[in-house]
């Protein structure tokens, strides 16, 4: 059902996620003693989208299981950014960016005891398209492909259309992750609800959506990332992920031991959960920062001045303060600091409330009898739609309400389920959303912003299509560099979008855990992690 | 949800059937009366309690001004998580918002919602139970067989389908609970109407010829409306519960509508470092549900006695 | 007799459960909204805005055909036990709900049984005392007991008994001690329920001239409370309970929601949210199927203790107001 999927239904959800490059990944509680084999741990996420397939899934809380599950062609080296081996031995890439050739590994197999083979992963690759609505970041990454070849059964070619620069750092992410030949002939619904058959160094014991997954060792696991410290099978016998949708709950959980580790940790309780002994893990997320995302096409938002209006009257310090855990540092352009290519736009995203009560009247909005601005006898009243995966998002979207209240813009609170996202986005039923996107690639521009792609937030054609095309096809990299400079000063100039607070991400892990790690995409890797 | 709990009560002790012989009038005497009521009052001061708590919700409904200054959507962001103190009675929250604010104008969202819900389910309650009473025969036994499945449903499971219909918001949530409550109004009318429809009285206007709407309107309907009244008093504190639950379970008005329920759901993220967000909200409800119960009880046993 | 009475009852219960199918189905689908682009919305297989496919899907769920027949076809269905799937899941409605129903029914039954014992308790503790204002503080719990909202009285637990101090775990399903607190906490409502009734007929058996006679004859006081009050007051405390299952299951889903617990609570929540119209729909027919076959027993067990019943034609109709 729904499978036939448009290039152009390809875009970015929003949400929480999380890639990452740059800032330091640390294990928690520091390496006292020995790692021990076995045990279990138990780790507490917000919510769970209802997916236990990598390729399908795009919130952090469902990533976080679900890529044990799989291995990638490639991996991404959190501090550096370099792509490193994995499954792939070594890969080639042509000149002008658009031919990949990967060399892959021997002696792989899933954990149907199949063998990891060219053809599989090529499977994998052409059955992406046909995964709908949910998989639009593996999709958005194959999008343009002419022709993917098995030359051998350890060589893979991808060949693209245009040049796609971004391709490569594609390869390392959970959504082209590695399943079986048999998964990838289920449906994808299937795949959803009944979990896929990976390589990783985990396999899918149990899994109840909206509930728990449980995930048991791979035995005779061997082909772990180039960038892991343990050789072989993972330390861990098994790993539960539970679904404690109340922030409160997953905190105390926490401080009285029931759970080791939980995502998400609230600035209000970051005191007591460091005085509980459980240490806090924090890791900016690289990728586009929270935003308000804006649909363009919304008669009211084609007008430019009333985009830039809004975004001068967000106080984003207040909200990093107020709202996130702490260290959270405001958005300084559409990228977060932390990306490649990050510009540093904060000339124009500081907090003007004057300017911006200026630009509204410019465009005709004059106040109203009840502080709402009107014109020709119509509100400024704008729908936020907001999703309650995190429990920092509404009290976020509520002091954007207040912000934009004082100047003169009624706002309208529209919460949605995590599972409702797509539909949202592809209807165009928002004037205002709110979200992020994580990923370790400047890339993620052309993802969400390009009219050619899914466009989501129904951004009109222009210079901006072409700096985005000529970027992913950039194989220099101060070429490309320059080029995704250009872009994000195209959308926070134009207030395409709204750019508000970068995303950290924060766990919450008991001393008894150690070496719970980031990857590149700020979500976490186990295949290292140990007990006592 | 708990609708049924308390119907129980009623049933048990309450107006279902009254006994005819005990109905009937005494002569009115103004100073006697008064004197009479304020003796009944002294004797009961924790009525006296309930009816000013009460008074105090239903200003704060009204006229939330009159006690809170303060805008409940609008605080100060560097003051949140504000313990208790004179500055802020009830504390502030995440946001720095002040949460006796917030509980006072939530009243007005919660009570309208409560009063919307048992309004629903009297009128139309009220209605399905004049019609089967009054026209009897197959209409009774179809009206009657239908408010029987109704109530073997439970109440909250009967709202949540009504919800997944109609979609959220305090409007929605207080018809779902309408709905929810429209079998228990339904028989106690019916019991009334059948019990006043053979009274003597209206025997006699009907052998006097009297129209059927007139024998409706002015001899049965009057005669047999307090017990559904004094069922719609208890019905409120129920339903302020029902209300409460289902945006407690995030089925009301959107944020930052301070809904009561929504308070509670709202403070539970914050159970370990704000007890009050979560524990005066639901004082607030427990004391004015308790309140109206109180009164309820006191109608209910003076109903009783006429 | 008793064989008919037996009979009667059953068919009863099975016209209610046909009528509660009945009436959330026309609630469900009849009401504003169309069903088809709530549920094209919603689930993994969703691509909602294209009009072929929501032809397609009302074809499937029969909403292109008239009310009266989808009504008859998705009757027909029931009756062979299949509730239709799951929108959200595509998983067959029965089976979500035979997952989650044991963990809840644990959930219930521990409630029930605590709040027998403890409104039981407090009855006749409240009854037997003969200082005044014993009596009167007892008697003024079970009011107190069905004014706060249920959730809440959770939340006040998990805060003092989880965070504050670890006895008892927040969440989960995990053993006994993680079903203590759920269990009280839906206690406290039904408990007062019962301690109301029961008290009230105590204290009304209790004025009964043969309580006198058997005092007369020597019988000493707890005796008497015990052996002749308790076992007359029981029944309408029988009839009760058996009606605040529904209330109690009802109260089970919020309560599954504070605690985290998996149960029909999850499932249901889930289910409203997504708008999962065949899940909503099962959900109340099980909750009128749990609340139908315990009143019957209830019904069943009710002759055993009072053989005068099976002559009256039916059960007074005394609580369901």
């Amino acid at each position: 059902m729904g499978r036939t999927m448009t290039p152009a239904l390809v875009a970015g959800l929003l949400f929480l996620a999380a890639c990452g490059s740059g800032s330091g990944t640390s294990g928690a509680g520091g390496g006292s003693g020995e790692p021990k084999t076995g045990g279990t741990l138990t780790f507490a996420v917000g919510s769970d989208t209802g997916c236990a397939d990598p390729q399908q899934v795009a919130s952090n809380d469902s990533i976080y299981s679900v890529r044990q599950l799989v291995d990638s062609l490639t991996d991404q080296d959190p501090e550096t950014g370099e792509i490193v081996p994995w499954l792939a031995e070594s890969w080639d890439v042509s000149k002008d960016a658009s031919t990949f050739t990967f060399h892959l590994r021997e002696g792989v197999t899933f954990s149907d005891g199949t063998e990891l083979t060219a053809d599989v992963v090529k499977a994998n690759f052409e059955a992406v398209p046909d995964l709908g609505a949910l998989a639009t970041l593996a999709t958005g990454y194959l999008t343009g492909v002419k022709e993917i070849t098995a030359e051998d059964p350890q060589t893979l070619t991808v060949a693209f259309e245009h040049p796609n620069a971004q391709f490569l750092q594609a390869t390392s992410t959970h959504s082209l992750g590695i399943v079986s030949q048999a998964s990838t002939e289920l449906t994808p619904q299937e795949r959803c609800t009944q979990g896929i058959v990976g390589s990783g160094p985990f396999t899918l014991a149990e899994y109840v959506p909206s509930q728990s997954a449980t995930l048991k060792k791979r035995t005779g696991y061997a082909w772990g990332s180039s960038l892991w410290t343990k050789d072989g099978e993972a330390y861990l016998d098994e790993v539960v992920f539970k679904v404690l949708p109340e922030a409160g709950v997953r905190t105390g959980s926490l401080q009285s031991g029931q759970v080791d580790a939980i995502g998400n940790v609230a600035r209000a309780d970051e005191p007591a959960l460091e005085a509980s002994g459980a240490t806090l893990q924090a890791r900016a997320n690289p990728g586009a920062v929270f935003n308000l995302g804006v649909n363009n096409s919304n008669p009211i938002l084609q007008d430019e001045k009333v985009r830039q209006g809004l975004r001068n009257a967000i106080d984003r310090q207040q909200i990093a303060d107020t709202v996130f855990n702490s260290g959270t540092e405001p958005a300084t352009s559409i990228l977060s600091r932390t990306t490649p290519g990050y510009h540093d736009l904060s000339a124009e995203l500081g907090y003007a409330p004057e300017e911006a009560k200026a630009l509204l009247e410019e465009a005709g909005w004059k106040p109203g009898a009840d502080g709402v601005r009107e014109k020709a006898g119509q509100k400024l009243a704008l729908n936020l739609a907001w999703f309650a995966n995190s429990p920092t998002n509404q009290p976020a979207v509520e002091l954007i309400q207040q912000q934009l209240k004082d100047a003169g813009v009624a706002v309208e609170l529209k919460q949605y389920e995590i599972s409702q996202g797509p539909e949202v986005q592809q209807s165009g039923d928002f004037d205002l959303m709110w979200g992020n996107l994580t990923r370790a690639d400047p890339d993620i521009l052309r993802t969400l912003y390009s009219t050619s792609l899914a466009n989501v937030y129904r951004v009109p054609a222009s210079d901006l299509d072409s700096t985005l095309t000529a970027e992913a096809g950039a194989v220099d990299a101060a070429e490309r560099k320059e080029l995704v400079a250009q872009a994000q000063e195209a959308i926070v100039g134009n207030a395409y979008v709204i750019p508000v607070v970068e995303l950290q991400t924060k766990l919450g892990v008991a001393a008894r855990v150690h070496d719970l790690n980031f990857e590149a995409s700020s979500r976490i890797q186990l295949h290292d992690t140990w007990v006592e | 949800m708990s609708g049924q709990l308390l119907e129980t009560g009623t049933a048990l002790g309450l107006p279902t059937t009254p006994d005819p012989a005990q109905s009937g009038s005494r002569g009115p005497d103004p100073a006697r009366a008064t004197r009479r009521t304020l003796a009944f009052f002294a004797r009961r001061p924790g009525l006296v309690l309930s009816i000013l708590i009460v008074l105090v919700v239903v200003v704060a409904a009204f006229a939330p001004g009159v006690f809170s200054s303060a805008d409940p959507t609008r605080g100060v962001p560097e003051e949140n998580f504000q313990a208790p103190s004179t500055a802020h009675w009830f504390g502030t929250d995440s946001l720095g918002r002040d949460l006796f604010a917030r509980v006072v104008h939530g009243a007005q969202l919660s009570l309208r919602a409560t009063l919307l819900a048992v309004s629903f389910a009297f009128v139309i309650g009220g209605i399905l139970g004049l019609v089967a009473g009054f026209v009897g025969r197959w209409v009774d036994d179809v009206i009657m067989r239908f408010v029987d499945v109704v109530l073997s449903i439970p109440t909250l499971f009967l709202s949540l389908a009504v919800v997944t219909a109609l979609g959220y918001g305090t409007t929605k949530v207080a018809i779902a609970v309408g709905v929810a409550n429209i079998a228990g109004f339904a028989r106690v009318m019916r019991a009334e109407v059948l019990r006043v429809r053979t009274a003597l009285y209206v025997e006699a206007a009907r052998g006097v010829g009297a129209r059927w709407y007139t024998v409706l309107g002015r001899h049965v309907l009057p005669n047999s409306i307090s017990p559904v009244l004094v069922l719609a008093t208890l019905e409120f504190g129920t339903s302020i519960l029902a209300v409460s639950s289902l945006s407690f379970l995030g089925y009301g008005a959107p944020p930052p509508a301070p809904e009561w329920g929504t308070l509670i759901s709202d403070g539970r993220n914050y159970l370990a470092n704000a007890w009050w967000l979560t524990a005066l909200p639901g004082l607030a409800i427990a004391a004015t549900v308790l309140a109206t119960n109180r009164i309820a009880r006191a109608l209910e046993s003076e109903v009783r006695q006429w | 007799m008793m064989r008919r009475y037996i009979a009667k009852r059953i068919a009863q219960a099975v016209g209610v459960l046909w009528a509660a199918y009945t009436l959330s189905f026309f609630i469900l689908v009849l009401l504003p909204g169309d069903p088809v682009t709530a549920m094209a919305g919603q689930g993994m297989d969703s691509a909602p805005v294209d009009p072929a496919r929501l032809e397609a899907l009302r074809a499937e769920y029969g909403f292109d055909q008239p009310a009266p027949l989808q009504y008859l076809e998705y009757l027909g269905r029931a009756l062979t036990g299949d509730l239709g799937d799951s929108v959200a899941t595509g998983r067959p409605v029965t089976q979500l709900i035979t997952e989650a129903l044991p963990q809840t029914l644990l959930l219930t039954a521990s409630a029930l049984t605590l709040a027998l014992l403890f409104g039981g308790a407090l009855a006749m503790a409240a009854t037997y005392s003969e200082r005044r204002w014993v009596r009167q503080f007892l008697l003024s719990l079970p009011p107190l007991g069905v004014s706060v909202p249920t959730f809440w009285i959770g939340l006040m637990l998990v805060q003092f008994f989880s965070f504050r101090n670890a006895w008892f775990p927040a969440f989960g399903n995990d053993g006994v001690k993680g079903l203590v607190l759920p269990a009280v906490t839906l206690a406290v409502p039904t408990g007062a329920q019962i301690a109301l009734v029961l008290a009230k007929s105590l204290s009304t058996t209790l004025d009964e001239p043969y309580i006198a006679t058997a005092k007369a004859k020597g019988a000493g006081r707890v005796h008497v409370h015990l052996r002749h009050a308790l076992r007359n007051a029981a029944l309408p405390a029988l009839t009760v309970a058996g009606l605040l299952v529904g209330a109690l299951m009802a109260n089970a889903v919020v309560i599954e929601t504070v605690f985290s617990r998996n149960g029909l609570g999850r499932v249901t929540q889930a289910a409203v949210a997504a708008q999962d119209i065949p899940v909503v729909q099962g959900v109340v027919v099980y909750g009128a199927l749990v609340f139908v076959v315990v009143n019957l027993l209830v019904d069943l067990v009710y002759p055993l203790l009072d053989p005068r019943i099976v002559l009256a034609p039916t059960r007074p109709q005394a609580v369901a107001a």
